[in-house]
C-alpha cells in the first residue's frame, strides 16, 4: 500500500514539534480565556440586538448619537458587511422588546432608514437561562453519546485520545471567541458541536486504519507503532485534506457572501473544521502513538528499529518493505 | 492506447479481453455491449436507478416552485415573532388548562391585528410562539400582544357610535366599537372566576357560563340589571374594544352570580368563558424573545445563503472534476440526486405544517451538502485505494463502494446524534438547524444506497475499464500493475 504521494510526509517524526504548536495554542487559548473572557450573545443574558443593514453612508458617529438620542444610552455599536454594503451591529441591554423596538424605530428614522432595513431581536432575561440550560443539556448529551458510539465500535484508548484531541479543538476554538471577542450564540453552539461531532470522527477513521495496519504488520516486519501511525497518517491523507476542502470551501463561502445569522454559524464551523481536521493527526495520532509505543512489545520493536535508534535511510524505503 | 493494455494485464484474462477490445474496436465494444445486456448485475444497477428516477421526477414535481412548496420562517420572510413565557403569580408551574387559555387569549388579541397567516401555538411547557409574517407596524403588533386583554361591561344604551349600535342589534359578530363613544360601568378585573355549565333548564342541553363577581362587581352589577330588567336591556361584554356578546338583562342580579344563558353550545360557551377569562389572565405573560425583522432584510438573507451555497457546491464540483477527472461526474450527480430528494423532503413538509426554512435551518443546509460531497469522496477513494491493492475495476467497485459506504454510515450516524440532540433538548431557532441537518444526513443515506452505489458498479462493469484515463483511475491501475511486479520479483512474500 502507497500514499497518493511519492514520499510520505514524516508527520510522527516531528510529534514534538506538533505536539509543543497545540501546547502552545492551547496556552494562548487559556490567557484568552483567562485575560479577556467569553462574550455571550443576547440570548444569553437577555437584552437586544438590531441589526441595520444597507445603511449607506451612516457613520458610526452617527449612528451612535441616534441612538442616543432615541433613548439607548449605552449601545455598542459595530460596523458590519454584507453583500458589499455596510451595516451596523448593536447590542443594548434593553429587554423590554416595546421599548426596545421604539427606540430603533425612533433611531432608524433619524437617519433615514427604513424598517425594512433593520432587524431586532430582544431576548427578556428569564428566557436566557432557559437557553443556556437547553444549550447545555443538547450540547452535554450530544458528546456523550459520540463518545459512548466511538468507544462502542472502536477501541478504549482510542476513544481517550480521541476525546483529548477533542478537548484540545473545543479549547483552542473558545481561545478564538475569547481573543476575536466574538459573541457566543445558541448557534455557535450548535455549529460547534456539530463540526467537533465529525472531527472526533475524522480522528476514528485514522485510528482505525492505524489498528488495521498494526494487526497486518504485526509479524516479521521490522516497524515501529510510530512508523505504522505515520504510514496510516499518509495513506487517509488525501481523503482528509479532499473532504476538509468540501467541507470548508462552503462554508468560507458562507463566511464571505452570508448574512450575519449564516457569519454566525460558518466562523464556528470553519474554525471547528480546520482545527478537528489538524487535530486528528498533529494530536491524536501522536499521542496514541506515543501511548501505543510504552507497551512493551512495542517498545522492544522501536529501541530496535526505531528512527532514534537506528539511522535508518529514508521511510519510503522502509515503506516498501513492508508490501 | 499501449498504456491501457498494458494496465489491463493485471485483470482477469476476459477483464483484459474486454478492456483491449473496447480501446482498440469501439464499434465491437458497442455490439459487446449490446451483447451483455442480459447480465443480471447490470439490469439490477439499472432499474434501481430507473426507481431513483421516478423518485426524482415525483420530487421536483412536488417542489417547483421551489419559493412556494417550501415554507420560509419568520427570519426570511420577515415580520414578527415572538415568544412569550408563562408564570403563575404564586411560582407553581401553569397546568395544561392555564396554557391552553392562554394560547386561545393570545390568538385573539393577534387575530385583531388582521395579519393573515399567522400563527400561535404552545412551545414547551410554559411557552407561547407568536409569528406574524409581514407585519407593517411591529410595535402595534408587540404592544398588543404584550397587553392584558381589557374586558369591558357597557350598556348597550349608552353606546354612542349608532352604525356600531345598528350593527349590533342587526347581529352581527365582533363589532369593533371606537374609542371614546361608549363608557363602560364595570371592567373584568371585578370577575372572581368564570365557568360553563348546563343551563338551568338542563333538558335543553344548552350550555350557560357562570360569573362570580367581587363586592364592588355585584354591587354595580345589581345597580345596572336593577336598571335594565324591566325594558329587557341588553349589556355588552367588550373586549379590547370589541363587542364579544351582548346579552339581554332578565332580571335583577344581585348575588353576584351571573349566569349568561342563551342557545349555546359547549363549543360557544366555552369561547365566551375565554373571553371573560381574558381580563383575568390565568398566567402572566412575559416576553422571552421578539425578533423583527425586515420583510426585504429577510429574502436578502435567503439570496446570501443560496448564493453562498451555489458558489461552494460550484468550487467543489470543479475540484473533485480535477482530481477525480472523470468520476467526478459521479459526485456531482450525487449532489443532484443529494439536491433534489433534499427539497422534496423539505416541500412534502413544508405541505403538511411541519416545516419552514430559517436562517440556521439554511446553516444546516449547507454544511449537509458539504457530508454529502464527503461520502462521495469516501466510496471513490475507497475505489481507488482497491484498485490499487490489485483488485479488478469491477470487484473494486462491488467491495469499494461497500466499504465507503460503511464509514459514511458511521459518519452519519455521529452527525445525527448531535442533530437529534440538537432537535430534541435545544429551544429556540436552534431546532431548525438540528431539522434540516438530520433530514440531509437521510438524503445522504437514500443517495449512497440508491445512486452512488448502483452508478458506479454499473459504470465499472464497462466504461471505466475502457478508458482509465478519463475516469482518472489510470495511475492506481498502473500502482496495482507495479506492485503485481514487485512481488513477482521477490518471489511472491506477501499477498497484500
Amino acid at each position: 500500500m502507497r500514499s497518493h504521494f511519492a514520499h510520505e510526509i514524516p508527520f510522527i517524526q516531528h510529534r514534538r514539534q506538533l505536539l509543543g504548536l497545540s501546547v502552545v495554542l492551547v496556552a494562548l487559548a487559556v490567557v484568552g480565556l483567562v485575560a479577556r473572557g467569553l462574550v455571550f450573545g443576547i440570548e444569553f443574558q437577555g437584552g437586544t440586538e438590531i441589526d441595520f443593514t444597507n445603511t449607506g453612508s451612516v457613520t458610526i458617529a452617527q449612528m451612535r448619537d441616534a441612538l442616543s438620542d432615541a433613548g439607548e444610552k449605552d449601545a455598542s455599536v459595530q460596523t458590519t458587511v454584507s453583500d458589499a454594503k455596510s451595516g451596523f451591529l448593536v447590542r443594548t441591554g434593553t429587554t423590554d422588546p416595546s421599548t426596545a423596538n421604539r427606540h430603533a424605530a425612533a433611531a432608524a428614522k433619524a437617519l433615514g432608514l427604513t424598517s425594512e432595513n433593520y432587524t431586532v431581536t430582544t431576548i427578556g432575561p428569564d428566557w436566557g437561562s432557559d437557553v443556556t440550560r437547553s444549550s447545555a443539556l443538547a450540547f452535554c448529551i450530544a458528546i456523550a453519546l459520540i463518545i459512548a458510539f466511538v468507544s462502542v465500535r472502536y477501541e478504549f484508548k482510542m476513544s481517550i485520545t480521541a476525546v483529548v484531541a477533542l478537548l484540545h479543538d473545543l479549547v483552542i476554538t473558545l481561545g478564538v471567541y475569547a481573543w476575536t471577542q466574538t459573541p457566543i450564540t445558541p448557534n455557535v453552539v450548535a455549529a460547534l458541536l456539530t463540526i467537533m461531532g465529525y472531527s472526533l470522527y475524522d480522528t476514528v477513521v485514522e485510528f482505525n486504519r492505524v489498528n488495521e495496519n498494526a494487526k497486518q504488520l504485526r509479524d516479521g516486519v521490522h516497524r515501529t507503532f510510530h512508523q505504522i501511525t505515520n504510514f496510516s497518517i499518509n495513506e487517509v491523507i488525501v481523503r482528509t485534506i479532499n473532504t476538509t476542502i468540501t467541507a470548508v470551501v462552503p462554508v468560507i463561502c458562507m463566511l464571505a457572501l452570508g448574512g450575519s445569522t449564516l457569519k454566525d454559524f460558518a466562523f464556528a464551523m470553519l474554525v471547528g473544521e480546520l482545527l478537528g481536521t489538524y487535530s486528528s493527526f498533529a494530536v491524536a495520532s501522536p499521542l496514541l502513538s506515543i501511548w501505543k509505543t510504552s507497551e512493551k512489545k512495542w517498545k522492544r520493536l522501536e529501541e530496535k528499529y526505531g528512527w532514534d535508534a537506528v539511522d535508518t535511510p529514508s521511510e519510503p524505503v522502509a515503506a516498501k518493505d513492508a508490501e | 492506447m499501449a498504456r491501457e493494455k498494458k494496465n489491463s494485464e493485471s485483470l482477469s484474462g476476459v477483464d483484459r479481453w474486454n478492456a483491449t477490445e473496447g480501446a482498440a474496436r469501439p464499434k465491437a465494444a458497442r455490439k459487446g455491449r449490446r451483447g451483455r445486456k442480459s447480465d443480471p448485475r447490470r439490469r439490477r444497477y439499472a432499474s434501481t436507478l430507473v426507481v431513483l428516477l421516478a423518485v426524482l421526477v415525483a420530487c421536483v414535481v412536488a417542489f417547483t416552485p421551489v419559493g412556494e412548496k417550501i415554507t420560509q420562517g419568520l427570519d426570511i420572510r420577515g415580520g414578527v415573532s415572538v415568544i412569550m413565557t408563562a408564570s403563575k403569580p404564586d411560582g407553581s408551574a401553569p397546568s395544561a388548562d392555564d396554557m391552553a387559555t392562554a394560547t386561545t387569549i393570545v390568538q385573539n388579541r393577534v387575530n385583531s391585528l388582521g395579519a393573515s397567516e399567522t400563527t400561535v401555538q404552545k412551545q414547551g411547557d410554559k411557552s407561547i410562539l407568536i409569528q406574524i409574517p409581514g407585519a407593517t407596524d411591529a410595535n402595534q403588533a408587540i404592544k398588543t400582544i404584550g397587553q392584558t386583554g381589557l374586558l369591558e361591561f357597557v350598556r348597550l344604551d349608552e353606546i354612542g357610535d349608532a352604525d356600531a349600535l345598528a350593527k349590533i342589534n342587526a347581529g352581527t359578530e365582533d363589532v369593533k366599537l371606537k374609542s371614546g363613544t361608549y363608557t363602560p360601568f364595570m371592567t373584568g378585573s371585578h370577575i372572581d372566576s368564570v365557568q360553563v355549565g348546563q343551563s338551568g333548564n338542563s333538558l335543553s342541553g344548552d350550555y350557560a357560563v357562570n360569573i362570580k363577581l367581587d363586592g364592588t362587581g355585584s354591587r354595580k352589577f345589581a345597580d345596572v340589571t336593577g336598571e335594565l330588567a324591566p325594558t329587557n336591556g341588553r349589556i355588552a361584554i367588550v373586549l379590547d374594544g370589541v363587542v364579544k356578546s351582548a346579552p339581554a338583562v332578565q332580571s335583577k342580579i344581585s348575588g353576584g352570580e351571573v349566569s349568561i344563558t342563551g342557545k349555546f353550545t359547549l363549543k360557544e360557551a366555552q369561547s365566551l368563558k375565554t373571553v371573560l377569562d381574558s381580563g383575568s389572565l390565568p398566567v402572566t405573560l412575559k416576553y422571552s424573545e421578539s425578533r423583527v425583522v425586515g420583510p426585504t432584510l429577510g429574502q436578502d438573507s435567503l439570496t446570501q445563503g443560496v448564493v453562498a451555497i451555489a458558489v461552494g457546491v460550484a468550487i467543489v464540483v470543479v475540484y473533485l472534476f480535477v482530481f477525480y477527472r472523470g468520476l467526478g461526474l459521479l459526485t456531482l450527480g450525487s449532489l443532484a440526486v443529494f439536491g433534489i430528494v433534499y427539497l422534496g423532503i423539505l416541500a412534502a413538509l413544508s405541505h403538511f405544517g411541519l416545516f419552514a426554512l430559517t436562517l440556521p435551518g439554511l446553516a444546516g443546509v449547507v454544511l449537509t451538502t458539504g457530508s454529502a460531497a464527503d461520502s462521495s469522496i469516501l466510496v471513490l477513494e475507497r475505489f481507488r485505494e482497491e484498485i490499487r491493492m490489485g483488485r479488478g475495476v469491477r470487484a473494486a467497485s462491488v467491495s469499494g463502494a461497500k466499504h465507503g459506504i460503511m464509514t459514511s454510515l458511521d459518519a452519519d450516524a455521529v452527525q445525527l446524534v448531535t442533530a437529534l440532540a440538537l432537535f430534541l433538548f435545544a429551544i429556540g431557532s436552534v431546532k431548525g438547524f438540528g431539522l434540516t441537518l438530520a433530514l440531509g444526513i437521510a438524503c445522504d443515506v437514500i443517495t449512497m444506497f440508491c445512486f452512488k452505489a448502483p452508478a458506479l458498479r454499473l459504470l465499472a462493469l464497462g466504461t471505466i475499464e475502457r478508458h482509465p484515463v478519463f475516469w482518472g483511475v489510470d495511475q492506481d491501475l498502473a500502482e496495482a500493475k507495479r506492485r503485481q511486479d514487485a512481488q513477482a520479483k521477490k518471489g511472491g512474500v506477501r499477498n497484500a
